[in-house]
């Protein structure tokens, strides 16, 4: 079934995809909002679901109302909500969905907003597939909303602000956690004159990571900085884990490892943004490692080059990670240009109505940069696996089953026929990355050299019951 | 058996691949997949001076991207309507030409000392009709002439041979030496004991021209100038195994080589516990199917895919996805609750008449074609007769004329 009925297609709720939807259907226009999850919010705003432990949205802090309220603005007559719908690929115009229950639906819109968000940057070293070991994203979920700790010994390891606010909600939450770690140096002076500079527009967010600081602190929790996590072991699941200091690359210095007991090892290193719509669409990328590696390549108003005959709009962490109130300005920009293409908004009130959310982009976009400065990833990250270390976790693809495939190729693609690293259920998100790291140091290469495995769709796992269509006949085969 | 395959690659090292072109060589193949590769082993085990060039990797193209079947039975693209008495010849030689291929593939792990994957559990052909049922058994009566052992089964004796097919299909036949190979590891095992033969192995190499060295002709003298994006080779003997790219090639040299190209779709699905043993195919609409020894299942048969401009992959439909999984879940309904992991695509390039282009042009001497349309299945037999024929004292070497390279030159 194809539906024709919208103006615009927006993939994606969270912010940037709510604030790109609201904004657009405020001038008139139809829209489809689709987002993968029952609820819309994002992971940042996720939304509490049936059986979860807390109920009472108060206790939840003032990010869950922001979120409320943004949410709210999706009830407007004009706008189609579409949950657990997920996007299996992009032909031309047109976007294909599929639902549990209600199976295929396709959508053709005069303009596509991608917002798909970003998932926890996998970071892989010995042990990292061990039980026990968890992303902070999967942490937080079961912390904040089940009131279940994973462990009763929690250990850390992370980067950024992530790092911190994580592990200071986790302690708040009451979550066990007895050590945080962060790769990054102690900030230097000059560091963090450069975040003071661009504070102005940024006291909520500043406010914040004092307040996570203190947390900490008042719960006697160290924080030790310029430490790396470099293995975890253990049997059945994790019992220990090592930390090592790093020098300026992150690589870990012999002699400096410290090894805990542990029965949870919580990562939170950063994100990477999903980017596969992109990449079948044969959009162009930058490369970022801090906000995430490659990022899809567009003006300010979201607006990217791609094969397609419509215009396609990227918002978001999924387009580089600068977090939620730079997200929801880049949605609510996207909106305008998208209501004055359509032709419901004159250029001049476009122009008018967007200079606040450019002014607000643009100052969280210069505290985001001064942050990234005091926290910037480096490439010490990529060599923390042994020759034995599990890199495709879905095949069971080692190291030292990559590195003879790595030595006479550069291409991802090359590697994956060769040792079946990359062809499994999470259809490389967890190993890609780390193969083309391994790839660039064998070639001497800047990692940002190394591309994508040939994009294919769907760009996620779907029943084969839920997509067959008898009704579509091949040609006739028989020689004419 | 103890290599597996992903460990011989090393072969393409910088010290080797990445190394300038020799400046001279006996032969230069031109193309890296299944038809080049398994040439310069045969050539090079006869001790022939061999230089591969590749533009892109080794086995990126058609003999990657294929399922990896061998299929013996008469498939639905090859029959017609109402076939006349000279077609049923004609198809019985090319069963024929399908079994000898066979025992190619019966010793070719133990030829390249590799695991490569290869399986001979049987292929089925499904007919859901009574008019598919009708051309089933006059099809298995051609295979039986030809010498290909197939059996027909109906009703409770299929439903007790097969039980995971569909219980309502009219019928099916089963042929048992019908079987697969890993697709992905063919090709480049070939190249690395080409390599360990002597072989040499350029990757990342565009050929973009090939001039005739004038005053040539004696097997002695260089008769090619191959100009490179990595230099120049001279040569005695060309052979263009550029698969679906052997036109582009030819038409330099003024000789005219009629491709059909077709994109073809493939689907991947997770694993689940292995069950189906032999391969399926539908006499009547556009599937293959199979269960990997990785538990995956492949699906596919003939789908179209999009066609791009290299060095962009024909690009999967919709369509073709939605299709081919339909008649893929009519055969066998219980992969419903399989999920899709991924579809791909590979080029298909054919000729008018489906047989191979095999040869040596007598227009252009030393230029020399391999192209097969069921490339994966007959490659490495044909290269090895294209290398027989080409070791062979000169103006003693034979090849079948109906492979004639000049045949379809205009």
């Amino acid at each position: 079934m194809i539906d024709s009925q919208f103006d615009l297609v927006v993939i994606g709720g969270g912010p940037a995809g709510i604030a790109a939807t609201s904004t657009a259907a405020s001038f008139g226009l139809k829209v489809a909002i689709i987002d993968e999850r029952a609820t819309f919010g994002g992971q940042i705003f996720k939304r509490l679901g049936e059986g979860f432990a807390i109920q009472s949205p108060d206790d939840l802090g003032k990010d869950y109302a922001r979120g409320a309220r943004l949410i709210d603005e999706l009830d407007q007559p004009r706008i189609s909500k579409f949950t657990a719908t997920t996007v299996l690929t992009i032909e031309a115009n047109q976007i294909i969905t599929s639902h549990p229950v209600e199976g295929v639906r396709s959508f053709n819109p005069k303009a596509l907003v991608i917002a798909p968000g970003a998932y926890d940057r996998p970071v892989v070293f010995p042990g990292w597939t061990l039980p026990g070991v968890m992303t902070a994203g999967a942490v937080q979920t079961l912390v904040k909303t089940q009131q279940i700790s994973p462990g009763k010994r929690i250990f850390f390891a992370g980067s950024g602000p992530l790092a911190l606010a994580f592990s200071a909600q986790l302690i708040k939450y009451g979550a066990p956690v007895f050590k945080v770690i962060e790769s990054a140096p102690f900030p230097s002076p000059a560091k963090l004159l450069g975040l003071l500079s661009s504070v102005n527009g940024n006291w909520d967010l500043a406010g914040d990571a004092l307040r996570y600081r203190s947390t900490l602190l008042s719960k006697r929790v160290p924080f030790h900085y310029g430490r790396i996590i470099i293995k975890a072991e253990g049997s059945g699941r994790v019992e220990e884990v090592t930390h090592a200091r790093v020098d300026r690359d992150w690589n870990p210095i012999p002699g400096t490892e410290v090894v805990e007991s542990a029965d949870t090892l919580c990562l939170g290193y950063g994100f990477f943004p999903s980017h596969e719509l992109f990449r079948l669409l044969d959009c162009n990328f930058d490369y970022d490692e801090t906000r995430g590696g490659f990022t899809v390549a567009k003006d300010h108003w979201g607006l990217t080059e791609s094969s397609s005959p419509i215009p396609i709009y990227a918002v978001g962490d999924g387009t580089g990670v600068t977090g939620s109130y730079s997200a929801e300005a880049q949605g609510r920009l996207a909106g305008l240009h998208i209501a004055n293409h359509l032709g419901s908004l004159s250029t001049t009130e476009r122009d008018t109505q967007s200079k606040g959310f450019l002014k607000e982009l643009n100052q969280r976009n210069k505290f985001q940069r001064a942050i990234n400065k005091m926290f910037e990833v480096k490439q010490g990250i990529y060599q923390l696996a042994d020759a034995n270390t599990v890199i495709c976790r879905c095949e069971s693809v080692k190291a030292k089953e990559i590195d003879p495939v790595i030595d006479s190729t550069c291409d991802l693609s090359v590697v994956k026929s060769y040792s079946r690293a990359g062809m499994g259920l999470c259809q490389a998100r967890n190993c890609q990355r780390q193969i083309a790291a391994m790839i660039a140091k064998r070639h001497d290469r800047s990692i940002s050299e190394i591309n994508f495995q040939t994009p294919r769709m769907p760009v996620k796992p779907v029943e084969i019951g839920k997509i067959a269509d008898p009704s579509i006949r091949e040609e006739k085969y028989f020689i004419q | 058996m103890s290599e597996r395959a992903p460990f011989l690659v090393g072969y393409l090292d910088n010290e080797t691949n990445q190394s300038d072109l020799p400046p001279s060589s006996d032969v230069v193949i031109i193309g890296g997949g299944l038809l080049g590769t398994s040439l310069a082993y045969y050539l090079s085990k006869s001790g022939v001076e061999t230089v591969l060039i590749e533009r892109d990797d080794i086995n990126r193209e058609a003999s990657g991207t294929n399922a990896g079947s061998f299929h013996f039975q008469i498939a639905l693209h090859q029959l017609t309507p109402n076939m006349s008495e000279s077609e049923k010849r004609r198809l019985a030689d090319e069963v024929r030409l399908q079994v000898d291929a066979a025992s190619l593939w019966d010793e070719i792990e133990q030829e390249l000392d590799a695991d490569l994957g290869v399986h001979f559990d049987g292929g089925i052909m499904v007919a859901e009709s009574d008019d598919e049922m009708r051309v089933l058994k006059e099809k298995d009566v051609i295979e039986k002439e030809a010498g290909l052992e197939s059996h027909i089964l109906t009703g409770d004796e299929m439903r007790a041979f097969a039980p995971y097919l569909a219980p309502d299909l009219a019928g099916i036949s089963f042929c048992p030496r019908e079987g697969h190979a890993n697709s992905l590891l063919v090709g480049p095992t070939y190249a690395y004991r080409a390599w360990q033969n002597g072989a040499l192995f350029r990757t990342g190499c565009d050929v973009t021209r090939i001039e005739r060295v004038s005053g040539g002709g004696d097997l002695k003298g260089k008769r090619f100038r191959v100009i490179t994006s990595r230099g120049v080779i001279e040569c005695n003997r060309v052979v263009n195994a550029t698969g679906a790219w052997a036109a582009e090639l030819s038409a330099q040299l003024g000789l005219h080589i009629p491709l059909g190209l077709s994109g073809l779709h493939v689907n991947v699905t997770e694993p689940r516990e292995y069950f189906l043993k032999s391969m399926i195919q539908h006499i009547g609409r556009r599937l293959t199917l199979k269960q990997t020894h990785n538990n995956t299942f492949i699906i596919g048969g003939g789908w179209p895919s999009r066609e791009e401009k290299f060095p962009k992959r024909y690009s999967n439909t919709w369509s073709s996805t939605t299709g081919n999984l339909a008649v893929a879940l009519r055969v066998l309904p219980m992969l419903a609750d399989v999920k899709l992991l991924r579809t791909w695509s590979g080029v298909w390039a054919y000729t008018k008449d489906f047989k191979p282009i095999l040869g040596e042009s007598e227009k252009v001497p030393g230029y020399h074609i391999a192209m097969v349309p069921t490339g994966f299945t007959l490659g490495p037999m044909v290269a090895q007769m294209l290398s027989q024929y080409m070791t062979a004292a000169p103006g003693k070497g034979k090849l079948p004329t109906e492979f004639n390279i000049d045949r379809e030159v205009a």
